[in-house]
């Protein structure tokens, strides 16, 4: 369990893009650079330096366009008010235009984990509710009726220096 | 905050701010400018404050509402409002300000006060007969 000068904070939040070509520039590199770039323009040298510090991309989904992003306890706000300062996503040259959305943000992995499950079973719920054909509802009603939380399931790997049982302030 | 828990924090700073102190704080500064050269008027004196506090502390920090009161050419002396939230902010972009038009400069702060009115009396000026 990590002192509570190592406490860091984990900010769920998803790419919204208009250009579905955007869904390939979503990775860790790309996303970690826009995300930097965003909180130096928005808090110069001192921000970013301050935000770099344990500052990575935790987890990422390029279908859904979900993303993860760590930081230190004492620079979250730093980094959650540039977030909206994110206009493109670049990678191998290729640059289009998105805005990132704060869903959430947790104190440990598992709390992010928890709140994206209930999250995307909401959001199929939605997706259920517009569906057009029956083969369409189906799909997303065996989805829907199958996500749950098991403890098999880990979303990046170890979990061991990162949980620490406390949530946001 | 209790004095048992500023012992066990031995390392870290703290800085206390009186809410009566005012909702702006002066700082009486003075620009040196060590390889000579055409001296800034006071528009490019502010713009050099503000992109200090940008390159440092980014938009947010040029956007702090920072006042050039007064300003002199000849001496390069200036007296800056900023709102007492951000005191740091431009008190440390001044400080790790190191170029003006690519030549050498650094910002001197001879005097600050939460009262514009302390700025008139200087102890270091004083001359004893």
């Amino acid at each position: 369990v990590p002192d509570a000068a190592l406490r860091c904070r984990y900010v769920l939040c998803e790419v919204v893009s208009e250009d579905p070509r955007c869904r390939q520039c979503i990775e860790d590199r790309a996303v970690g650079l826009a995300v930097r770039d965003a909180i130096g323009r928005v808090h110069g040298d001192f921000g970013l330096a301050c935000c770099s510090i344990s500052f990575t991309v935790k987890y990422l989904n390029a279908y859904t366009g979900t993303v993860l992003l760590r930081c230190r306890k004492d620079s979250y706000r730093l980094l959650c008010s540039a977030l909206p300062f994110v206009r493109q996503l670049e990678s191998r040259n290729q640059r289009y235009p998105c805005f990132l959305n704060t869903l959430h943000v947790g104190g440990t992995i598992r709390t992010c984990q928890k709140f994206l499950i209930e999250y995307n079973r909401r959001q199929l719920l939605m997706l259920l509710q517009s569906c057009t054909n029956e083969e369409e509802r189906r799909c997303v009603q065996k989805s829907l009726l199958s996500c749950s939380l098991t403890e098999e399931q880990c979303l990046s790997g170890n979990e061991d220096d990162d949980d620490d049982g406390t949530d946001t302030d | 905050m209790a004095l048992s828990e500023q012992a066990g924090a031995a390392a870290s700073f703290e800085r206390r701010v009186l809410r009566s102190a005012g909702e702006h704080h002066y700082l009486r500064v003075r620009l040196e400018l060590p390889d000579g050269g055409a001296r800034p008027n006071v528009a490019q004196f502010k713009q050099l404050v503000v992109s200090a506090l940008k390159e440092l502390h980014g938009e947010v920090g040029a956007a702090l509402p920072v006042d050039v009161l007064t300003y002199e050419e000849k001496t390069l002396s200036a007296i800056l409002r900023v709102v007492s939230s951000g005191l740091v902010k431009l008190w440390s972009a001044l400080t790790l300000l190191g170029f003006y038009q690519n030549r050498r400069c650094a910002f001197r702060v001879l005097q600050t006060s939460p009262f514009l009115l302390a700025l008139a009396g200087n102890s270091r000026e004083l001359v004893l007969d």
